[in-house]
């Protein structure tokens, strides 16, 4: 710990030095600071834009609604804005440190005009971020739905540079990655599986999300661990102001959402839950053993926050879901619960800091429900405990200084299956826990030069430690396991550390243009079992090891934004290049589950992932949405697959095109649609054949040497909106959402097989999951 | 038991009535691939004439019987002597052993390819390949339940047998009715490592199945049901699970990449030479 406090000193004294050259007038220097949120429900709001006319700069608010900005003594006009928001202004006489705490009311629905202001919009021009999304939810409502479930991961699906791993997946690929290189947080909670009913619906109930963000690349220094991305979603606080109650009824599934204040403005709560009931439709089904099948998933979001003074307020929040399928001879469940705790506090205007307690769990259990002699249960946990404390120093408009550390135990139990019941001719079998500890501490600073120039740049030092006690194989250069060493309890084994640089640059030409570049090295330490494209829930995690070393990204990024038609129409275009070592593949016929030898499975080498990122955002007078085309390539080389020659990622797709769009109709009636375009998934098709009994087994092509047919698929939606009664609360829509609006039937998986009639013949068969899907979903809100 | 648990799990999922697939031919062209050796053939505990089959591998399309390779020289070793086996008259490309030959458990047995010119340039090109014949501990009986599944309804072949403690062991299974082979293509046997069972006694274990939807195999009262036990090697075991993996065709959710079944063959040929205990043990239908 001393060696990470003195590097943190180092980086501070580096910093603030830094910041001197222009911050040298002896003027005493003044903050405004507090929280912006929405004034209907008292929900804080994210990145919303604080600027200070004068000095044609300033800051975006925290996740936690929080800004501050040192000023020298003035007069000043601060402005602030948000999407979906009227925007504020007030002029301030500045003699003091200020607490402004500001209150933006929504854009009535009715106005459909674009709101002309002052302030600026261009923030996706000027901000220091690449390749970065934001998602609102409310923009995310208007998509149109599998289901009519709007999810936010299916909307991360439709941007550039994320490609879906296999129809119906929540799993995602970013800028060529594996979908265990995406970090995903609830509320700073690892989720370890975001998927439902495998992956036809992710965990996020969108009724309890606040905010969504996508890095795609240039990932903060705050954050590590996964090598392609971070998904951070934040649960909403819940309404400070009044009680309030969201809900929908859908074909599949049904949503309620309660929340309001307990004390006054002070301490509100959320309490939302889901539950997908496909068990309802059983009963209907011919086969009247499917009758009293289990099938339904379910979550749950709680939080609670205080508001205990000016300088210090607490978060509680919480996470619960799970899938059950059963029937009378087997049944399966698996789920995600996470638990956060954070506290803000103050300690001036100028330093806001957060300090979280986290704990985040995945695990799953299968078996049998009958007493039998292959009566048996097989489970499988994973539980992280993490600290963390995160810094905001706020310098001056443009100039903010961040530092913080955190460390997360993980626990492993890959899997453990026994007999049950006295019949049962299994024996336990128990793969043993594994310990391990990854630490983070970073500092990154975000300074304006001058009039143009913004840089931001950062550093991170990620350390892994396998920790006792464990059984690790050790493996000869055949992967054969040779023999095995036993480590003792709390013995620190093992350890691997590296330093992770980001760096980012813009560059402003004009107040319409910037060019931006980026640059990020990432290491991961755990990852996915995973050898399929789509994955199940019994795929589990593994960490880095004497046999593992962890993986490493580098990542350079160069893009160009323009902002046309007074901020309402957005473009960009992104190129990077990604380089990655210690990329991880399995062996031909891999063995991942309920294997102590895991490790001797994996087969180890490099990859690289380039592309070039169209976007188009529009946010006209009626016309909302995006076009977004990416060009992108992605390769493995690896010694033992494929002869040692390069071979197409799982996930590469050269070609994706996604195309949302939503359009009212009348003030009541909104129209929605989006199209998606791409290359098939890369592919290894049989060439040659041979019998052994009478069945034709296949000689296989070099690995991925086909592709699968081109996907595409075009969804509508209609939304008809009540408005509420003069003096009423109650809101009513009704949303009508038709998935895969052309039927086609996009490959999910092509097989051959030999023909019924004469076997001799061998054919190729295409299995498809969906033609049309219709969905009728009824929301209401009071 | 993974297997059969992944799979149920999959068709709980298939059961869910929206998320039912559907399947239509696909065109593609596929490129050709070169001529390869494949062998089969299993060296068992039973007097009786053993069979090395030899054919060729062809194009994906081929679409005709697989051609048998004639005029090879095929010699099998026990480590005590060395036989050479002759070619069928009638099925060409099937090279037998005397009708007396048996297989010894403990043996190691050695098969030799001579005089075959697969890829055609005129060169003639060797092939071997080995396989122990492992010992394996005899079934002490079997019975028969009827059981209803949610797709499929028949008799389960319920085994009483102990498992060795002391050594890893690999199990084949098959059922023959009334004197009938029932489960002897590649997809209907049934193979299991004792990974999760060792040294355990079985108490009555599901280990084959006769399907009543399936022509011939719906058990009536006195039919007489016997089992056969094999006892394999590790090779052997993963060699029949990959065929059938291969087989039973892939999909996004459980499904690694597909990879060519690998072989105890030498020198580029495909398939696979055994050395295969057999024990049986039989029922009357009740």
């Amino acid at each position: 710990m001393r060696l990470i406090s003195i590097v943190f000193l180092l980086f501070l004294v580096v910093s603030s030095e830094g910041k001197s050259v222009y911050n040298d007038e002896p003027q005493k220097s003044f903050s405004v600071s507090g929280y912006v949120k929405d004034a209907a429900t008292g929900e804080v709001l994210i990145a919303a834009s604080v600027y200070i006319k004068e000095l044609g700069s300033g800051t975006v608010t925290n996740p936690y609604g929080f800004y501050s900005i040192g000023l020298n003594k003035g007069s000043y006009t601060i402005g602030v804005s948000y999407i979906g928001y009227n925007t504020f202004e007030q002029i301030l006489d500045l003699n003091s440190d200020l607490i402004l705490n500001i209150e933006l009311k929504p854009e009535a629905r009715q106005l459909e005009e674009v709101v002309i202001s002052s302030v600026k919009k261009n923030n996706n021009v000027s901000s220091l971020e690449t390749g970065t999304s934001q998602l609102q939810i409310e923009s995310i409502r208007r998509i149109p739905a599998f289901m009519g479930e709007v999810d936010v991961i299916k909307a991360i699906q439709l941007l550039p540079g994320v490609a879906v791993t296999s129809e119906g997946s929540s799993g995602f690929s970013v800028r060529g990655g594996a979908s265990d290189q995406n970090l995903i947080l609830l509320d700073e909670a690892t989720v370890y599986n975001a998927s439902h009913l495998i992956g036809f619906f992710s965990v996020f109930n969108n009724d309890a999300i606040k905010d969504a963000k996508l890095y795609k690349g240039d990932i903060p220094a705050s954050a590590g661990g996964r090598l392609s991305s971070l998904l951070e979603v934040r649960m909403k606080d819940g309404n400070s102001k009044n009680f309030s109650a969201t809900g929908g009824i859908g074909t599949i599934s049904s949503r309620l959402t309660l929340e309001g204040p307990i004390i006054n403005e002070k301490t509100s709560f959320l309490i939302s839950g889901r539950r997908m009931y496909a068990d309802i439709f059983l009963p209907l089904a011919k086969n009247k053993d499917l009758k009293n099948n289990k099938l339904h998933f379910y979550d749950l979001n709680a939080k609670v926050n205080h508001i205990i003074n000016d300088n210090n307020r607490i978060f509680i929040s919480g996470y619960a879901g799970r899938d059950v399928f059963k029937n009378e001879f087997a049944g399966m469940d698996y789920g995600n619960n996470t638990i956060t705790l954070r506290w803000n506090h103050l300690f001036s205007k100028r330093l806001f800091s957060n300090f979280s307690f986290i704990r985040a769990n995945y695990d799953y259990e299968l078996g049998t429900q009958a007493e039998r002699p292959d009566g048996f249960e097989w489970k499988s946990n994973l539980e992280d405990h993490s600290v963390k404390a995160d810094f905001t120093y706020y310098l001056s408009p443009g100039n903010i200084i961040k530092f913080g550390a955190a460390t997360t135990y993980h626990h492993f139990l890959p899997g453990s299956a026994r007999g049950t019941g006295s019949e049962s001719l299994f024996s336990e079998f128990i793969l043993p826990d594994n310990f391990a500890l990854e630490h983070g501490i970073y500092a990154m600073s975000e300074n304006k030069i001058g009039k143009n120039l913004s840089i931001k740049y950062g550093l991170r030092t990620s350390i892994f430690q396998n920790v006792g006690k464990a059984t690790v194989y050790n493996f000869d250069e055949a992967y054969n396991s040779i023999d095995s060493t036993v480590y003792e309890s709390m013995d620190f084994y093992n350890s691997f550390s590296g330093l992770e640089p980001r760096l980012g640059i813009t560059y402003m030409l004009g107040e319409f243009t910037s060019i931006k570049a980026s640059y990020a090295r990432t290491r991961q330490y755990i990852q996915l079992a995973q050898n399929s494209t789509a994955g199940t829930p019994l795929d589990i995690w593994f960490s880095a090891s004497k046999n593992i070393k962890p993986q490493v990204s580098d990542q350079a990024s160069l893009g160009l934004f323009r902002n046309f038609a007074d901020n309402s129409i957005e473009t960009s275009i992104e190129g990077y290049y990604k380089k990655m070592t210690n990329t991880i593949d399995f062996k031909d016929h891999a063995a991942l589950l309920l294997n102590p030898k895991l490790e001797g499975e994996t087969r180890i080498g490099e990859s690289w992932s380039g592309g070039i990122e169209f976007l188009v955002t529009l946010n006209l007078n009626k016309l909302n949405g995006w076009v977004g085309y990416t060009l992108s390539r992605t390769e493995r080389t690896i010694a033992e697959i494929n002869d040692g020659k390069p071979y197409a990622a799982p996930y590469d797709k050269p070609h994706n095109i996604s195309v949302v769009l939503n359009y009212p109709i009348t003030k009541k009636l909104h129209a929605g649609a989006n199209w998606v375009y791409s290359t098939g998934n890369p592919v290894t098709f049989p060439t040659g054949r041979y019998e052994i009994l009478g069945a034709v087994l296949p000689i296989y092509s070099k690995r991925n040497a086909y592709r699968m047919p081109d996907y595409h698929r075009l969804d509508l939606s209609l939304t008809y909106s009540k408005m509420p009664k003069p003096g009423k609360k109650w809101q009513s829509e009704w949303n009508f959402s038709l998935y895969n609006a052309y039927g086609r039937h996009n490959a999910w998986a092509i097989n051959f097989v030999q023909d019924e009639n004469d076997p001799n013949i061998t054919k190729a068969e295409l299995t498809y999951l969906f033609s049309y899907i219709p969905s009728i979903t009824y929301n209401f809100k009071f | 038991m993974k297997k059969t648990f992944l799979y149920l799990s999959f068709s709980l999922l298939l059961a869910f009535p929206i998320i039912q697939s559907c399947t239509e031919p696909y065109d593609i062209e596929l490129d050709n691939s070169y001529a390869r050796l494949i062998v089969y053939g299993e060296i068992t505990t039973d007097t009786t004439a053993h069979v090395i089959r030899l054919t060729r591998s062809a194009d994906y399309y081929y679409n005709l019987p697989a051609e048998g390779v004639s005029g090879a020289i095929v010699r099998i070793n026990d480590g005590i002597r060395e036989i050479a086996l002759s070619e069928s008259e009638t099925e060409p490309g099937s090279y037998q052993t005397g009708a007396d030959y048996y297989g010894v458990p403990g043996r190691s047995y050695s098969l030799t390819i001579d005089n075959v010119d697969i890829n055609r340039d005129g060169a003639i090109e060797a092939y071997s390949a080995s396989s122990e014949l492992p010992f394996m501990a005899a079934p002490d009986s079997i019975r028969l339940n009827y059981a209803r599944y949610p797709f499929f309804q028949g008799s389960e072949i319920l085994l009483f047998a102990k498992d060795p403690a002391e050594t890893e062991d690999f199990y084949a299974f098959k059922v023959v009715k009334n004197g009938i082979q029932q489960t002897d293509s590649l997809p209907e046997i049934i193979v299991q490592n004792d990974q999760l069972f060792n040294g355990n006694y079985t108490n009555g274990v599901s280990v084959q199945f006769l399907d009543d939807d399936k022509p011939g195999e719906k058990v009536s009262p006195g039919d007489t049901i016997v089992f056969e036990m094999f006892g394999i090697t590790s090779e052997y075991y993963n060699f029949i699970v990959q065929a059938q993996t291969a087989l039973f065709g892939s999909n996004p959710l459980f499904s690694g990449p597909p990879a060519n079944v690998t072989t105890n063959l030498s020198n580029g040929a495909l398939g696979f030479f055994a050395g295969v205990n057999v024990r049986r043990v039989g029922a009357v239908a009740p």
